[in-house]
């Protein structure tokens, strides 16, 4: 039972999430379909969509600078290492000294998250066309919304295991499992509204639409084309799945303390098992609600916000 | 079932109990908010079974039963009737903008928390987070009363008001005597019907909603 | 005797029971005149029995003690005269087509309702049933406030019905925190862990904290019934909508009852934290109660509104009355109680005529009210050089005595603020009924026909009201003095 965290785990790991991204919104896809009695797409064809991306050419607006063409990669850079830095196989126990290589900051990850985003909304602005824009400006002022809330989040956890190292937080987590007071419930819902917007679901965004009025993320990526697209797209499926990962790692952390790899597998059916819960949660709601208008947005992320305020109030006070 | 877990499960609804008071406080559209308080008044049924199973007191069984019945059911179908029969526009528009109503209902919370963390050995008598709770729910549902001009969702609320009184009342050593209990449902169905009343009369002999009148000021 | 405790709310009920089969409005007066009889003797009765043996108790839900007996005295009185009342002013309503035949049963049995409840509220001991009936005050006199059934009307009764059921909702919540301390003083849910005089015994021994927060939580809430500023909302519109003789009630007993759960968790308050903290608290609210209604008072136009902003005034007077507390200041309280009473009902009486006769309440339309209506002109005068506090008048009386309890407290500021207003507001009501009542009224005013039995409820309410102001009967006095104690906890 090791301390440290290989450097080879925490490299799988992220090559775990960064492969099965797009079979989450798969999965998501499919249940929405079976929810509104359609038969849907197989659960693979974002696999499909994304290697037709890739053998397509790039097409770039005139008015897009140089810098337009590095952003893909850029974004996709952030967001895998972003996936380097969540538990989901193994979390080191938190008991004494800190591992050598810490398996990631839960500050640092939001850091990286919103480095994509930012750079996703600088490429969208790049490329001059009135839809990047719109989309830009939105997705910024959603993130205003966002972040501090996920930051609460996050302080409402590390409150607790008085680190804000994730790995640390989640073997805490594990050692006392079943205990789940007040501020945690409040802090999960929370979380569960952060979800909806991070991953651009429907009360928050629609990912299925190209309609003008409608979107966020789709407006900024919509000067993107081929290998570019590719980047993006594969992105967003990566930041889907790790911002579910956080969810785990924060509030559902049954993460195994070992690298053996029987306790890995474990953690592999573990890490499915609650993937799968989150999707089915994210299919019910898309299915359920409309997209609020964007004025009402503030709104619907208060909930968030304010849930996420009460749990770190309920903790220290 | 223990103390202890009770006491946990009391104040796990607790974290429940202010969620869906969040839900009310930020629904933009009046069935929204008639659901959160319907599910509201089931926890406080729940809570009133896991107190009753702790302390083997039937009266309170008998409470959570009425709770369920009452508020639970049969209030917000009087209301979902009212809204049919009358038409409202389902949309709510509050007086002070919801965000702000939001923030405020944050500083009820932590104001609530701190008013009870300041009392002594007397907080024993109340299981869990029960007082602060429902402090804060208390005024969390006068806040919606305050900044909201329709008139179901005052009525909304008002009961999510109450829920906060019973699961305080409620998670007092033995909870109120019965017969108290009964009375103040009672109270709570009369007030509630002759609101009701009032509000299809209003649309009826006058023709407005009751957020229109508003002739009467100095 | 105990029963007798039971029977007093019962008298009303049965009589609003029997009165939804009758169809004769001479039946319905004779009814309402036989209750509000039988609950004077009754009220006699109880009255006797608590000062010759001290208190009664019948099963810990309801108990007299010589409070009770001060407000039991009050709504008697008032039920009393506003039954007579009644009977001049509903001719005129039926005969005017403002109140149809056939709803003559609802409005009656409402009043008989709203009556029981508020008896079954100074009578009770255990603090539940207290609010279980100040809620029922408010369910059906917020029927009564919207009876007319038009726009305003209603804006009223909704108003009054959310906003002072709000209000009730901090009283339960307070009366709750009351209990958990007592359950936790006790060592568990016993028997009577909710009744007053068990409370009250044992107050010194509650938790100060719970219960701090506790009487916060009921001053706001029954504060807000009482009518105290700024809670007050409700008050001048429910007043100015209701009928006239629903309001002398409202303002006469209702916010008077509201007022007894304040003075019941004072007491309790007081043996827990000490006399400063719910003293200060009272002060607190009455001070702004009369520096509020003020500004209203002089800007008035509507003479029903102006009744209602003068009522805050007053139940402000009164909470300054039990905030300087002492013998004095808490005798002064009841006192006043009574005395704002009779004579708000007494106004509220002629404010009725006035309204049947000018078809307004527009004091600027209402001219020559003595050339119209001689003897309602002559009370509304009286009744106003009472309540802006003139001698010989009983309101100048109780007024005086929490002044003096004032001074005597050291509390100059307050003093001199409650002086200032009460001057302010002296020449703002004698201007207004001045107007009112001098000059020549409008050829199409109607004149004289004034009802018999609307002078008798006036000049009987007016002869207490002159009485009290001279002199305060020896048993009378002995109830006052014997309540401040009760609610010194002494």
């Amino acid at each position: 039972m090791g301390r440290a965290t290989p450097w080879a785990l925490a490299l799988g790991q992220m090559a775990l999430l960064v492969l099965l991204g797009p079979l989450v919104t798969g999965v998501i896809q499919k249940l929405k379909a079976r929810l509104q009695c359609r038969r849907g797409a197989g659960i693979l064809q974002p696999y499909r969509d994304l290697t037709k991306l890739l053998r397509k050419g790039t097409v770039q607006a005139d008015t897009a600078g140089s810098f337009f063409r590095a952003v893909p990669v850029l974004v996709l850079a952030s967001t895998c290492a972003a996936a380097a830095l969540v538990p989901v196989l193994f979390a080191p126990p938190a008991a004494g000294s800190a591992s050598p290589l810490p398996l990631g900051d839960a500050i640092l990850l939001l850091g990286w998250l919103a480095l994509g985003r930012f750079l996703t909304a600088v490429g969208a602005l790049d490329a001059g066309g009135a839809f990047g824009g719109m989309g830009a400006s939105r997705e910024m002022t959603v993130a205003t919304l966002v972040e501090p809330v996920l930051m609460l989040v996050v302080f409402s956890v590390s409150v607790v295991a008085g680190t804000t190292d994730l790995g640390a937080i989640a073997g805490h987590l594990s050692l006392r499992r079943g205990s789940f007071g007040a501020p945690d419930i409040l802090a999960l819902f929370a979380m569960l509204v952060l979800l909806l917007a991070e991953t651009g679901r429907i009360p928050v965004d629609n990912p299925d639409t190209h309609l003008e009025l409608t979107m966020l993320h789709e407006g900024m990526l919509l000067e993107h084309s081929g290998p570019g697209l590719f980047c993006l797209v594969l992105a967003h499926h990566t930041k889907q799945i790790v911002v579910m990962a956080l969810v785990q790692a924060l509030f559902l952390p049954w993460i195994p303390a070992s690298t053996a790899p029987f306790a890995l597998a474990l953690g592999l059916g573990a890490f499915a098992a609650r993937t799968l819960v989150l999707a089915i949660f994210l299919a019910l709601v898309e299915s359920s609600y409309a997209k609020l208008r964007f004025f009402r947005l503030p709104q619907f992320l208060g909930i968030g916000f304010l849930s996420a305020f009460l749990a770190v109030a309920l903790r220290l006070l | 079932m223990s103390p202890e877990l009770a006491t946990r499960l009391i104040d796990a609804l607790g974290a429940l109990l202010l969620f869906t008071m969040i839900l009310i406080l930020a629904a933009g559209q009046l069935y929204r908010a008639i659901y959160a308080v319907a599910a509201q008044s089931v926890l406080i049924a729940l809570a009133g079974a896991v107190l009753g199973a702790t302390t083997h007191n039937l009266d309170l069984w008998i409470v959570a039963g009425i709770t369920l019945l009452v508020k639970a059911i049969a209030l917000p179908w009087l209301l979902l009737r009212v809204i049919r029969r009358v038409g409202i526009r389902r949309e709510i528009e509050p007086v002070v903008p919801i965000t702000a109503t939001l923030a405020i209902a944050g500083g009820i919370v932590v104001l609530a928390f701190h008013l009870s963390s300041s009392l002594g050995a007397v907080r024993q008598a109340i299981t869990g987070n029960a007082l602060p709770v429902g402090i804060a729910l208390t005024l969390m549902g006068v806040l919606v009363m305050m900044s909201r001009r329709e008139a179901l969702t005052q009525m909304v609320g008002l009961f999510a008001s109450e829920n906060g009184i019973f699961f305080t009342a409620m998670a007092v050593s033995q909870g109120m005597p019965l017969i108290i209990e009964i009375g103040v449902v009672l109270d709570v169905i009369l007030g509630a019907l002759v609101m009701g009343v009032m509000v299809l009369r209003v649309r009826s002999s006058v023709d407005a909603d009751i957020a229109e009148l508003d002739r009467l000021r100095g | 005797m105990t029963t007798l405790l039971w029977i007093l709310p019962l008298v009303p009920v049965a009589f609003g029971l029997a009165m939804l089969g009758v169809r004769d409005r001479r039946l319905f007066h004779a009814l309402d005149l036989a209750s509000a009889s039988a609950t004077g003797v009754l009220v006699v009765i109880v009255a006797r029995t608590v000062m010759r043996d001290g208190s009664l108790r019948a099963a810990g839900v309801f108990a007299a003690d010589a409070v009770t007996v001060v407000f039991l005295g009050l709504i008697a009185l008032l039920g009393l005269a506003t039954a007579i009342y009644t009977i001049g002013w509903m001719r005129r309503e039926v005969a005017g087509g403002d109140i149809e035949e056939r709803r003559l049963p609802a409005y009656f049995a409402l009043v008989q309702a709203f009556l029981a409840t508020m008896l079954v509220t100074v009578l009770a001991d255990n603090l539940g049933v207290l609010w279980i009936a100040m809620e029922g005050t408010t369910i059906t006199s917020a029927l009564l406030v919207g009876f007319r059934r038009d726009r305003y009307g209603l804006e009223a009764a909704w108003k009054y019905i959310i906003v002072t059921t709000i209000g009730i909702s901090f009283g339960l919540f307070g009366t709750v925190l009351v209990y958990a301390a007592t359950a936790h003083a006790l060592g568990g849910a016993a028997a009577g862990a909710m009744n007053f005089t068990t409370i009250a015994a044992m107050a010194h021994r509650l938790d100060p904290g719970i219960v701090r927060i506790g009487f916060i939580f009921v001053i706001v809430g029954y504060g807000t019934k009482a009518g105290l500023a700024p809670m007050h909302m409700w008050l001048p519109d429910a007043h100015s909508q209701a009928p006239s003789p629903v309001s002398a009630l409202l303002s006469g007993a209702l916010i008077k009852c509201a007022l007894f759960g304040i003075i019941r968790f004072h007491t309790i308050a007081r043996g827990a934290c000490g006399p400063a903290f719910s003293g200060r608290l009272l002060l607190l609210f009455g001070l702004v109660s009369v520096v509020v209604a003020t500004p209203f008072i002089l800007t008035q136009r509507d003479l029903k509104r102006l009744l209602g902003y003068h009522s805050v005034e007053h139940v402000g007077i009164v909470a300054l009355g039990l905030g300087i507390g002492g013998p004095v200041g808490t005798y002064a309280a009841f006192l006043h109680v009574l005395n704002h009473g009779v004579t708000k009902a007494l106004v509220f009486f002629v404010a009725g005529d006035a309204l049947g006769r000018y078809g307004s309440r527009d004091m600027g339309r209402i001219r020559g009210f003595l050339r119209a209506a001689p003897f309602a002109g002559t009370f509304l005068m009286l009744g106003a050089f009472s309540l802006a506090g003139t001698p010989p008048f009983s309101i100048f009386v109780s007024e005086l005595l929490v002044l003096r309890a004032g001074i005597a407290a050291g509390r100059y500021v307050t003093v001199a603020i409650f002086l200032a207003m009460v001057v302010v507001i002296f020449a703002g009501l004698i201007h207004h009924a001045g107007k009112m009542a001098f000059g020549e009224p409008d050829e199409a005013v109607r004149r004289g026909g004034e009802a018999p039995s609307g002078v008798l409820a006036m000049g009987l309410l007016a002869a207490v009201m002159l009485l009290l102001g001279l002199t305060v009967p020896p048993g009378l006095d002995r109830i006052l003095t014997r309540a401040a104690e009760v609610t010194l906890g002494s």
